[in-house]
């Protein structure tokens, strides 16, 4: 306290008068879409206006407060709309590519953490260089290749393959990192004990790095299930669609079902968003860390 | 001690590897051709029964008598089709039939019955196809239905015309034809041994010499897989000639038919038959190898083979580049080698080959599949021709970069910008990126140099709050700021409306509409630079800022002296990857502004989006996303420069 005195510090009520204003503005289209959801209707209107409105009746339309408090649209979401089927899609998606992405990207780590063989250091960078190509090139390819190659359009597989193999980077530079800070000795005395390499892999190491692969996993299973323009490309069978396909699907074109949107956003996202917070402290030091050494 | 390895065993192994696979693939390549060839064969010449079915019903009138004399009168004469029948859409009748179940009480002429329906719908997709090809004035669907029966015969149909209007069709199936032969598997032995024989016998000669004996084998192998080669491209040809030789034959033959009937009617009025005419494509246009009376035309048959034999050539002469590269490979040790590290490694390779070859299937090979696209037209309608069809080299680099009128004066003077110029998408997207990341990152900084305060309470709170953006699916904001911004229901127009203002219709102006998008953004990057600047404030010691008090700074000195410098490490990494995610925010502009109006508020990645799935030209699309990633290596380059310059200092 003493210290505080010392640097002679703003005030602070300016500053927390300030942070709430701002902190309003930052959370009003949360609070909007919260009042479509409960609104129980289909409108993006948050109030109905007369035909000529006091102040009164407009600071009610910019209010996120519904005027009538409805579950219908959540309830019928699902009732009437496919979206039960859509989130499905999406979870089953997203769990595959999570378990494939792992799979994959744990054993590529280990080799390149543990051991030196040729073609290693070329390994690690084609994976980083792959991260910079951008997805529109890799669009048109990826199209022609699952759908008309593979025929594997509009299938939750093809998805899977998709998203599987493009996590593997991210995840390979991940788990890699945490790899190398498990100290060698236990492996030498497992060695000495004479544990085959695929007995300390399975009985030394993925134990110890429980923690890099759970959030390994975690970032590719929520990447997945918010990814949107690869399944909008891949898929166009309205009963394969992903979550945020169907979203769009509620809003886009001359579809004006924002209830259903309303409703379908806070289920998708309220997973998610929970994941990220907690997630979020890995993401920054993963990303400011890879950038520096560049 | 290892043995001394033989260079005679190796590059006799090579060059029966190399012979082997690359005669053993041009067989296959022939086969396949023969194969395609003798099923296009058989087509074209059903093709030519069938209208000269049509044709003879057209000139029979029809419907009626006639038509049914005619018809059993051609069957006669044509014992391969198994059945015919004429079917009018007047009435819905079945005017004729040859089927052995139309005897008796179902015999021609009736109503259609319920059962043959399918027969009905062919018809009506048929006079659909006519009418839709009309209109558009292309050929997008087919005119003449070709199906393949479960028992391998072929049933077509195809529409008749009267006054050029759809009024009827007909309808036959063909007996299955034998396939041809294999090709003769003769040629291939002999040119696969020889050269092995005689680099077995010169070898003994040269004893153990290296570059004598690959001189030796590459001379071997180009014997026998070249003089295969010129046996198969002789035979690719031969074969085109002789199947267009019989479809013209077919159709001559089917010509005397006709006229034959004709004659037995005393139909012969009219314009004389044109038993060439027949010979057509799916959607009726003539395919131009046959003149009116049914002979050969010699350049289009020219024309022809030699498109096929150029296909084939360059098909042959990639396969021997590969036959070369295992020749040498095998034969100078380079897979001796290979081997030796694959198995001395071992572990590591198998660790990381699934992962690799996932990679290399879905990541590398579409990359490299991107950017050879860029080199062609490819389009919805050639993007399964073979890649050498489609080739154009740089035009597509050439037709958007070397494009600068980006701008023009209209009549009255003013500037008119063509928004599907590279150049207008190009600075739009860096007037988007630079005022993004400014915004971003002030916002970013402010807030996170308040929430640093000492002692300040609900920091926890605020944070969570303020980080909301960031954590909502990025897609899902999107859409939310686009209702928002509703010209008619919209918050955002409300607001204004409180103020007394007009609501605006915000995506109709390019400038409203970027203000819609850079809002969006805004809101959920700045969240991103309030964390990573967050992080690095805390981590500045408290015993610095103490030090420069005792010093007499003030509190602007102390920022400057202080806190920047210890900033910059975590933001110029931060603004590097904020540049980077800004300049690809795809979902944003896609989903927000969409592009409007006319596409001026495109990004360089939504506009190729929009070239490859909207507008369907793959190969410009291809083109135009290899430069964005061109632009993105120069900027990865300079930005390593400076960071490491950064970091130097």
């Amino acid at each position: 306290m003493a210290r505080a005195r010392n640097r002679e510090e703003f005030p602070h009520a300016p500053l927390h008068a300030g942070l709430v204003v701002f902190t309003f503005l930052t959370v009003y289209p949360v609070l909007w879409v919260f009042t479509i959801a409960f609104s129980g209707k289909q409108s993006l209107a948050l109030a109905d206006l007369p035909e000529s409105p006091t102040l009164w009746d407009r600071l009610r339309a910019i209010t996120p407060w519904p005027e009538r408090w409805s579950m219908a649209n959540f309830a019928s979401v699902f009732a009437d709309q496919p979206f039960l089927a859509w989130l499905g899609n999406s979870a089953l998606i997203a769990v595959a590519t999570t378990i494939l992405g792992v799979c994959l990207a744990m054993t590529a780590a280990y080799a390149f953490s543990r051991f030196r063989f040729p073609g290693q250091r070329a390994g690690m960078m084609s994976f980083l260089v792959s991260q910079m190509f951008p997805g529109t090139l890799m669009l048109i390819p990826l199209y022609i290749i699952v759908v008309q190659w593979l025929g594997l359009g509009s299938t939750r597989t093809g998805l899977v393959l998709v998203y599987g193999t493009t996590s593997v980077p991210f995840s390979v530079w991940m788990l890699k990192g945490y790899f190398d800070t498990i100290p060698k000795e236990l492996e030498e005395a497992a060695v000495i004990e004479g544990a085959s390499a695929g007995k300390i892999f399975w009985r030394i190491i993925i134990p110890l790095a429980k923690p890099a692969l759970a959030i390994t996993a975690l970032f590719s299973f929520m990447s997945s299930w918010n990814e949107f323009i690869l399944a909008a490309t891949l898929i166009d069978k309205e009963e394969m669609y992903t979550a945020p396909v169907g979203l769009r699907f509620f809003v886009g074109g001359f579809s004006q079902q924002w209830g259903y949107f309303a409703a379908g956003s806070i289920i998708v996202s309220i997973p998610v968003v929970f994941l990220f917070l907690y997630l979020q402290k890995y993401l920054v030091s993963g990303l400011t860390a890879g950038s520096v050494k560049g | 001690m290892t043995k001394r390895p033989s260079h005679r065993l190796r590059f006799l192994v090579g060059l029966a590897l190399a012979g082997g696979i690359s005669i053993g693939v041009s067989w296959l390549l022939l086969r396949t051709e023969r194969q395609q060839a003798a099923g296009a064969r058989t087509e074209r010449e059903a093709v030519v029964t069938l209208q000269s079915l049509a044709d003879l019903v057209e000139r029979a009138g029809r419907r009626g008598d006639p038509v049914r004399k005619a018809l059993a009168a051609w069957q006669a004469a044509n014992p391969s089709v198994r059945l015919a029948r004429v079917a009018a859409f007047e009435g819905i009748s079945l005017e004729a039939s040859t089927a052995p179940e139309d005897k008796g009480d179902r015999a021609a002429p009736r109503r259609l019955t319920h059962d043959e329906k399918p027969l009905y719908d062919r018809g009506q997709r048929l006079r659909a196809a006519v009418a839709t090809n009309r209109e558009e004035g292309g050929a997008r669907k087919p005119e003449i239905e070709t199906d393949q029966l479960p028992s391998g015969a072929l049933s077509l149909a195809a529409p008749i015309l009267e006054a050029g209007e759809v009024t009827g069709m007909v309808e036959i199936e063909i007996q299955p034809v034998p396939p041809l032969p294999q090709p003769s598997l003769f040629p291939p032995i002999v040119a696969f041994l020889g050269p092995l024989l005689l680099l077995g016998l010169v070898a003994l000669l040269l004893g153990e010499r290296r570059l004598p004996l690959a001189a030796v084998s590459v001379a071997c192998l180009a014997l026998g897989f070249g003089a295969y080669a010129l046996h198969s491209l002789a035979s690719v040809q031969n074969d085109r000639v002789l199947s267009h030789e019989a479809v013209a034959a077919h159709a001559r033959t089917q010509g005397g038919t006709a006229r034959s009937v004709l004659a037995a009617l005393g139909l012969e009025a009219g314009a004389p038959l044109q038993p060439g005419k027949w010979d057509v494509d799916a959607f009726r246009q003539p395919r131009g190898f046959l003149t009116g009376e049914g002979k050969l035309d010699p350049a289009a048959l020219a024309a022809n083979v030699e498109r096929a034999r150029g296909q084939a050539e360059r098909a042959l002469w990639g396969v021997g580049a590969l036959a070369l590269a295992i020749l040498l490979l095998v034969g100078l040790g380079g897979v001796n080698r290979l081997a030796a590290t694959l198995v001395a490694h071992r572990q590591a390779y198998l660790y990381v080959v699934p992962a690799m070859i996932g990679m290399l299937v879905l990541v590398f090979f579409p990359f490299l599949y991107g950017i050879t696209l860029s080199f062609t037209d490819s389009n919805l309608y050639s993007v399964n021709l073979p890649i050498t069809e489609t080739w154009i080299g740089l035009r597509n680099y050439g037709d958007i970069l070397g494009d600068f009128a980006f701008a023009h004066r209209a009549v009255d003077g003013s500037l008119v910008f063509d928004y599907l110029n590279f150049y207008w998408t190009l600075m739009f997207t860096v007037v988007w990126t630079v005022s993004n990341v400014t915004i971003g990152v002030t916002v970013g900084l402010v807030l996170a140099l308040v929430l640093n305060t000492k002692g300040l309470a609900l920091r926890p709170m605020y944070r969570v709050l303020l980080i909301l953006p960031w954590a909502t699916p990025n897609y899902i904001t999107a859409l939310i700021w686009k209702g928002m911004f509703h010209q008619q229901f919209g918050v955002v127009n409300h607001v204004i409306r409180l103020f007394g203002g007009q609501g605006l219709s915000w995506f109709d102006k390019p400038g409203t509409s970027f203000v819609t998008a850079l809002a969006t953004n805004g809101w959920l990057s700045f969240p991103f630079m309030m964390v990573v600047s967050l992080g690095a404030l805390q981590s500045i010691p408290g015993e610095l800022y103490e030090a420069a008090r005792v010093d007499g700074a003030s509190r602007w000195q102390q920022f400057k002296a202080i806190t920047l410098p210890s900033l910059r490490p975590a933001l110029v990494p931060a603004v590097i990857l904020s540049v980077v995610w800004t300049f690809n925010m795809f979902n944003i502009i896609y989903l927000v502004t969409a592009g409007e109006p006319g596409s001026s508020t495109e990004i360089l990645v939504t506009q190729a989006y929009k070239f490859a799935f909207e507008r369907y030209r793959y190969g410009y699309a291809a083109a135009y996303s290899t430069i964005i990633f061109g632009i993105l290596l120069v900027y990865g380059a300079i930005q390593n420069r400076v960071s490491r310059a950064t970091e130097a200092a």
